[in-house]
């Protein structure tokens, strides 16, 4: 009985449902904090909204390399001062209006100026477009001078100083072109579940359901020709990593992000299953404070490099998952590497030799941070935390372990005079050396504090680094950023531990999915059997 | 009865003002705000400080706690830090799919526990007993989380027989049209989805419902036990009643009393409980919501939920209460 029944419902089902089919369903671990595209810094929400705007530039499937986006081609001026960027005609938003350079220079007007009038109060701050050009419209610090349409399908950016990475850092996943007339009309409610969305990309928004899911259907009018491929993707919001195993185990969702690296024997091993790597772009590194006693002698802090068998933990928590050297920038970037940089080798005998010589022969109590929450670039932080704190103990140093919840660590750590030694990661947001430097090195730093409690300040890594920020001459920026990798490695005050590739997975019925270094990629080309 | 039940309404009040007060000062006491959440580990203080300006987090905690009572009193309970939605909107999404969930559970713990419960009673120190006994002891030793992942994994993974997550599938969900929230109700009406929802209510339902299921067994069997033994019953035996009536008829009806509180008292305990099992099975619930709430150090969002959940239990017990006098006609209310 049970059984006929459940015919008669299936048949049902596949007669009336011939297309639904063809969605693809997407296992979220969690649920996007906001639509509304600049107005965001996590990458569930960056996911989301990649499916559905575009940016002005895009980035070739699986590399970090730009290619043209919404916008069709862009040029520096040859001072460096000025970027224009030449759009693509005939692409409509979702709501049937047209995208050109007035709704560009909407957009960015919104993201860079506090007082423009299309910004809304709310919980809207914007804090990404601060955070990667140095400021908003009035602000000292600020990268832009100014936005204008030369033309309709022109766009110039003017600013106060060279900004050579600008077409990638405006192509990051945070600055889709949303439709200005979909803005003004929903207003305070943009972006929310009440308000949608509107963009160009390639899936249109049907419904969001808080706490439950995501609907998206197929934006039939996409620039693209014949993309995309499926007729919407469902973003189900599964936040426990278990749980979503369970469900692409079980065949409700089709594919899904980050997934713990010990899951990865199990994921082989299913044959409706396989796991994608998503190629590495962070960084797990330990911090260590200078404004503490023995960690202000360099020595020690390259004793501790040369402690930690950095190789077995990394063999041992990642397996074939992450890679280990001395470089603080991910391998996307070996341009980069200095080849004067090769990793401390793992040496007990000569780290405690050295710590002898920094007059601590019998070693020293240690406050041991770890993070405690999983982060691709940590995914068991405890464990971790107690393999490096056993290679530390055979040198002598007492290792003291500490954790706080999340909120209060990434507070706790800036306030002076911050925590001796703790751990701690990075993704990147676009491809330039300086996205992973400059947050972490440039002056004064903000989570570490020299002797004297001051947030810390290194002159000649500074001076590099600023150099290499406002250079628009590609062969000098690469010698600069060496310069910054010895600089830092040789510091030894933040040791890269890992840059970890994020396992991911799929069932075997779907293809087309190529993984983006960057964190997310739009779901166009994938089709599900 | 009337005056009583007026009464208890308006003691219900200053419950509510304790209850949120408790969960102001609780939440502000947990270190960690907002805005550090929301920007996360790449924000810098200066942004930090002027986000916490914006969110009224720099005001002192009497003038927030003030504004949140007088938005309270106006039946707001105000709007989600994190996606700007209103906390009433998102709960009267959310608490259908709560407590049809609590509901289904309940079910299941009364439709298996009650008959467990009087078997051991009456046939006291059998196998039977002993089973019941024993197994009751194990559902409530078990933790709900491992519980939750062993059925998915049984019954979703491997067996294929049911969903692993969620309320619906996702071939049901674009055809199903939610009128009251509770899909089982509403699946009434759209028979074609009504087996697609029970599936899904299933697996999280004997989750959530193996721990009152449990004490449910040794509740029964206790006040069964207890009943079985009074003077009334041992007359009504001797007049030669058969078992049957005598069980069924006399005696279930007494142990029944404490049965009824207990009923009540765990539905309540599941409202606020399901946290766990609605995480398991990604359930869009009240539970689920408040935990994410937490995480994100969203005030309003936790506030919310838990005064929700406080005003439910109180008017679930009161309902029990009154409950007593209808099986009891010795117990009055004044």
């Amino acid at each position: 009985m049970k059984y006929r029944l459940l015919g008669i419902l299936a048949l049902g089902l596949l007669g009336s449902l011939g297309m639904a089919q063809k969605t693809l369903v997407f296992g979220s671990n969690g649920e996007p904090v906001s639509l509304e595209s600049g107005n965001i810094t996590d990458g569930i929400s960056i996911y989301a909204q990649r499916q559905i705007y575009d940016t002005l530039v895009d980035f070739k499937p699986g590399s970090t390399d730009p290619q043209a986006g919404l916008a069709i081609s862009w040029f520096a001026s040859s001072d460096g001062k000025t970027w224009t960027f030449r759009l693509r005609q005939g692409v409509k938003f979702h709501d049937g209006t047209d995208f050109d350079a007035s709704a560009v220079v909407f957009n960015v007007n919104r993201w860079w100026d506090p007082k423009d009038p299309s910004r809304i109060s709310g919980g809207a701050n914007y804090e990404i477009w601060g955070e990667l050009f140095g400021g908003y419209k009035g602000d000292k610090g600020s990268f832009l001078a100014g936005v204008s349409a030369v033309d309709k399908y022109t766009v110039r950016f003017t600013f106060n100083s060279p900004v050579p990475y600008f077409p990638v850092a405006i192509g990051s996943g945070y600055f889709g072109i949303a439709s200005p007339a979909a803005i003004k009309a929903a207003g305070a409610k943009y972006g929310t579940a009440a308000g949608g969305a509107v963009g160009t990309g390639p899936f249109k928004v049907k419904e969001w359901r808080p706490g439950d899911r995501l609907i998206l259907e197929k934006n039939t009018n996409y620039w693209k020709k014949g993309l995309p491929k499926s007729d919407g993707v469902v973003f189900r919001f599964i936040k426990d990593p278990a749980a979503r195993l369970a469900e692409l185990k079980a065949g409700s969702i089709d594919f899904t992000t980050d997934i713990p690296p010990s899951n990865l024997k199990d994921l082989q091993s299913d044959r409706n299953l396989r796991a994608v790597f998503r190629p590495s772009f962070n960084v797990g590194y330990l911090a260590l404070n200078p404004s503490y006693k023995p960690l202000s002698d360099v020595r020690v802090r390259q004793a501790i490099a040369m402690a930690i068998n950095k190789k077995e933990i990394v063999r041992a928590f990642w397996g074939d998952l992450g890679v280990t050297n001395g470089h603080f920038l991910p391998s996307s970037f070996k341009t980069y590497y200095s080849p004067k940089v090769t990793d401390y080798e793992y040496n007990p005998a000569k780290a405690k030799q050295m710590l002898a010589e920094a007059g601590y022969p019998n070693g020293f109590d240690l406050e041991f941070w770890y993070m405690p929450v999983s982060r691709p670039y940590f995914p068991t932080p405890k464990e971790i935390a107690e393999a490096m704190g056993a290679d530390l103990s055979a040198i002598g140093i007492r290792v003291k372990f500490q954790t706080k919840d999340w909120a209060t660590y990434l507070n706790d750590r800036r306030n002076p005079p911050g925590f001796q030694a703790y751990m701690l990661g990075w993704t990147g947001d676009y491809g330039d050396p300086s996205n992973f430097f400059d947050p972490h090195f440039a002056s004064p730093i903000s989570d570490l504090f020299d002797s004297a409690g001051n947030k810390l300040d290194i002159k000649e890594l500074n001076e590099v680094l600023a150099k290499a920020a406002a250079s628009s001459n590609q062969a000098e920026r690469v010698k600069l950023y060496q310069q910054a990798d010895e600089i830092t490695f040789n510091l030894a005050l933040r040791i890269p531990i890992v840059h970890s590739q994020p396992l991911i997975a799929q069932r075997t019925s779907i293809s087309g999915w190529v993984p983006s270094p960057l964190g997310s990629e739009s779901f166009e080309d994938i089709v599900k059997r | 009865m009337w005056a009583y039940t007026g009464r208890r309404l308006l003691g219900i009040i200053p419950v509510l003002f304790g209850i949120s007060l408790l969960v102001f000062l609780f939440l502000h006491l947990i270190p960690g705000d907002p805005a550090v959440v929301m920007l996360g580990e790449r924000a810098s203080p200066e942004r930090i400080a002027e986000l916490r300006q914006k969110l009224g987090l720099e005001r002192p905690l009497w003038e927030q706690y003030l504004l949140f009572v007088g938005n309270l009193l106006r039946g707001d309970l105000g709007t989600s830090i994190f996606n700007q939605l209103t906390i009433n909107e998102q709960l009267a999404r959310r608490w259908p799919a709560t407590f049809e969930l609590a509901i289904a559970a309940t079910l299941f713990a009364v439709a298996i526990g009650i008959p467990f419960g009087i078997l051991a009673a009456v046939r006291k120190n059998s196998l039977a007993d002993n089973l019941a006994t024993s197994f009751s002891l194990l559902g409530v030793s078990l933790p709900v989380f491992w519980l939750g992942l062993l059925l998915v994994y049984l019954f979703a993974v491997n067996l294929q027989w049911l969903p692993a997550g969620g309320r619906l599938s996702i071939e049901t969900d674009a055809l199903f049209k939610p009128i009251t929230g509770f899909y089982v109700l509403d699946g009434l009406f759209q028979p074609r989805s009504l087996w697609d929802v029970v599936r899904h209510l299933i697996l999280p339902a004997v989750t959530l419902g193996t721990i009152p299921l449990a004490i449910l067994t040794r509740i029964t069997r206790g006040a069964m036990l207890e009943v079985l033994s009074q003077d009334y019953v041992r007359t009504a035996r001797a007049k030669g009643l058969s078992e049957r009536v005598v069980i069924w008829r006399h005696a279930l009806k007494n142990a029944l009393l404490p049965v009824v509180t207990i009923i009540g008292l765990q539905f309540g305990t599941l409202l606020g409980g399901a946290i766990l099992t609605e995480t398991i099975f990604s359930w869009p619930g009240i539970g689920s919501w408040i935990y994410e709430g937490i995480l994100n150090r969203d005030y309003p969002v936790v506030q919310g939920g838990v005064i929700f959940v406080a005003l439910v239990f109180v008017l679930v017990n009161l309902v029990v209460d009154l409950s007593y006098a209808l099986l009891d006609p010795r117990i009055q209310y004044r």
